[in-house]
């Protein structure tokens, strides 16, 4: 539901744990388990049960309705082949790049840009930043119909400034309706990279930047050699965060294309939702849920270990 | 001079990010169909009672309102529970129970909503609020008790210490002491699960239909529906958005640093 384990404190967290904790006593230990009871219950009905019955839905042809049969590896198989379900990979790699590395860099440049003493008004940038993280996708995804529409802001501006002829039906466009999802993404996690690594770089002890100088290092070199290292904790945050919701893309697609036009803006989770509530292949359907699980979990672990790597 | 041109930048920015909703703020607002721009005074105000009324958004809203302060109260319910349980009194057999509980950090929904939907089909809880109350509450009960238990580690161990020597016991302690303690950690925590769920999509979209709908798939189906009347549709969007917007404009601080601490965890 929402994010991904990785190192660093923040400095901005509220509840650190700076202050040594109580320590629990031998016998609270199992008053303790009886006080987790009721949470561990109801996770574990609605999330580790179903995880389970996931993977043993993947291993079964099951059209929702009549008798399933045994299917092995095939919904597997059929996931990783069939051309038009192969091509969601693809397309979630071009959303990388627009939901994960833009932003990054765009965060990046911003942090590197902006000096690190105090501005007066930072909290109204960083409402207004931070603004799309809270907006509902669905309505995200309207604000951009409606841009991307043929007599939409876009195009008028397009035509304004001489350049009506690439003026198009952007979402309606084999090659252009993919790019045009991933600037939302773009437009969604910008902020939240740039406050995040803006944040990041005020908790960069000051003497770096003063030896660096000293050392007679420019602006650029400054960057590489001490923002850039200093950020490592927020960038594998940001890259985990972004990465996952690149691959999870649902709402966003389901709103405005439904994957189309053809399948050209297909991604793993609308495939699933097709496959496990159109014309039910629900085996199909748990198999995708799976790997896009297991890729997941491979995406933030790695990016973990590598981050903490010296 | 170097403090101007901070501006600047922030500002080409800001302007980036607040334009594509000042287009759609604009088109709200439009008498014309087609949602192009008018002046203050042709404002067209009553676009929003049109909206409300032709999507039916006041059984939708409250739908969604129910499902939300439901969720919001039972999640904390919870996370009070299993965050005083892992972080003040210990568990027995947190050596592994804790990892399988940040886990569910990192299990997403397309991982479980096959099963789920069909789980729940069979025992008649599709298409009923309290089944995607429950499913809501399964899955933030990671985050709550990971949120909790940091938020009551890092209260001081004296007060434990002095409360337990007046012969508190862990019930009356955490209802009395800790999570008092814990307000603003708490309200944090209803801020976010409250915007968590007033936004979700997929799982409403999944498991309610006809009138059990909430606001979000209310407002995709209605969008739908009226593709050609965009001024309608995007205030529509703005009625939708306006509940958690508000919040945010209200306790900014609060949903910033919340969603950047949840965002990096431990």
């Amino acid at each position: 539901m929402t994010a991904t384990a990785t190192g660093t404190p923040t400095p901005v967290s509220e509840p650190t744990t700076h202050q040594k904790s109580a320590r629990p006593r031998r016998r609270n230990r199992w008053i303790g388990l009886g006080f987790a009871a009721l949470p561990l219950a109801v996770y574990a009905l609605v999330v580790l049960v179903p995880l389970a019955q996931s993977v043993q839905f993947s291993f079964y042809q099951w059209d929702g309705v009549s008798a399933s049969t045994w299917a092995g590896l095939d919904n597997y198989k059929t996931f990783l082949t069939d051309p038009v379900l192969r091509s969601t990979f693809g397309h979630v790699l071009v959303l990388i790049g627009f939901f994960a590395l833009l932003p990054i860099a765009l965060g990046l440049l911003s942090a590197a840009l902006l000096t690190r003493a105090k501005q007066p008004g930072m909290a109204v940038y960083r409402w207004i930043f931070f603004l799309p993280q809270v907006m509902t996708t669905v309505v995200i995804a309207l604000v951009f119909k409606r841009i991307y529409a043929p007599d939409g802001p876009l195009n008028t501006a397009l035509e304004a400034v001489g350049l009506g002829s690439f003026a198009k039906t952007w979402l309606g466009d084999f090659t252009w309706a993919l790019p045009a999802l991933g600037m939302i993404g773009t437009w969604v996690t910008f902020g939240f990279c740039m406050v995040l690594f803006i944040s990041g770089t005020s908790a960069i002890a000051p003497e770096l930047y003063e030896a660096a100088r000293i050392d007679g290092a420019g602006p650029v070199k400054e960057f590489f050699a001490v923002t850039l290292p200093g950020l490592r904790g927020q960038m594998a945050v940001a890259l985990t965060l972004t990465i996952t919701a690149a691959l999870r893309t649902f709402d966003l697609v389901w709103v405005t294309t439904h994957g189309g036009p053809g399948t050209s803006t297909l991604t793993p989770a609308v495939a699933l939702y097709k496959a496990a509530f159109q014309n039910p292949q629900v085996g199909l359907a748990a198999a995708i849920g799976v790997v896009m699980a297991i890729l997941c979990l491979i995406i933030a672990i790695v990016i973990t270990r590598v981050s903490e790597r010296d | 001079m170097e403090r101007a041109f901070n501006y600047v930048i922030l500002t080409i920015l800001a302007v980036l990010v607040l334009f594509p909703v000042g287009t759609f703020l604009v088109a709200a607002l439009s008498p014309d169909r087609s949602g192009k721009p008018v002046g203050f005074s042709d404002f067209a105000w009553d676009n929003f009672a049109t909206a409300w009324r032709d999507a039916d958004f006041s059984r939708a809203m409250t739908v969604s309102l129910i499902v939300a302060v439901c969720v919001v109260a039972g999640q904390v319910i919870l996370a009070l529970l299993g965050g005083y349980a892992f972080g003040v009194l210990g568990v027995a057999g947190d050596k592994w129970l804790f990892p399988v509980v940040l886990l569910g950090m990192m299990i997403s929904l397309e991982a479980i909503i096959v099963p789920l939907y069909y789980q729940f089909r069979t025992f008649g809880l599709t298409n009923s609020l309290p089944g995607i109350i429950l499913i809501h509450l399964g899955m933030g009960v990671p985050f709550g008790i990971f949120w909790m238990r940091a938020a009551f580690r890092a209260l001081p161990r004296s007060a434990f210490e002095s409360a337990e020597l007046d012969g508190a016991g862990p019930l009356r302690m955490l209802r009395s002491m800790a999570a008092p303690m814990a307000r603003p950690a708490i309200y944090t925590l209803i801020l976010l699960s409250f915007m968590w769920t007033w936004n979700d999509y997929f799982l409403s979209l999944v498991f309610l239909h006809g009138d059990n709908q909430t606001a979000t798939v209310a407002l995709g189906v209605f969008q739908g529906k009226y593709v050609t009347q965009i001024n309608l549709m995007a205030a529509g969007g703005l009625i939708v958005a306006a509940p958690v917007l508000a919040l945010y404009v209200v306790f900014q601080r609060k949903f910033i640093s919340g969603m950047l601490a949840g965002a990096i965890k431990e």
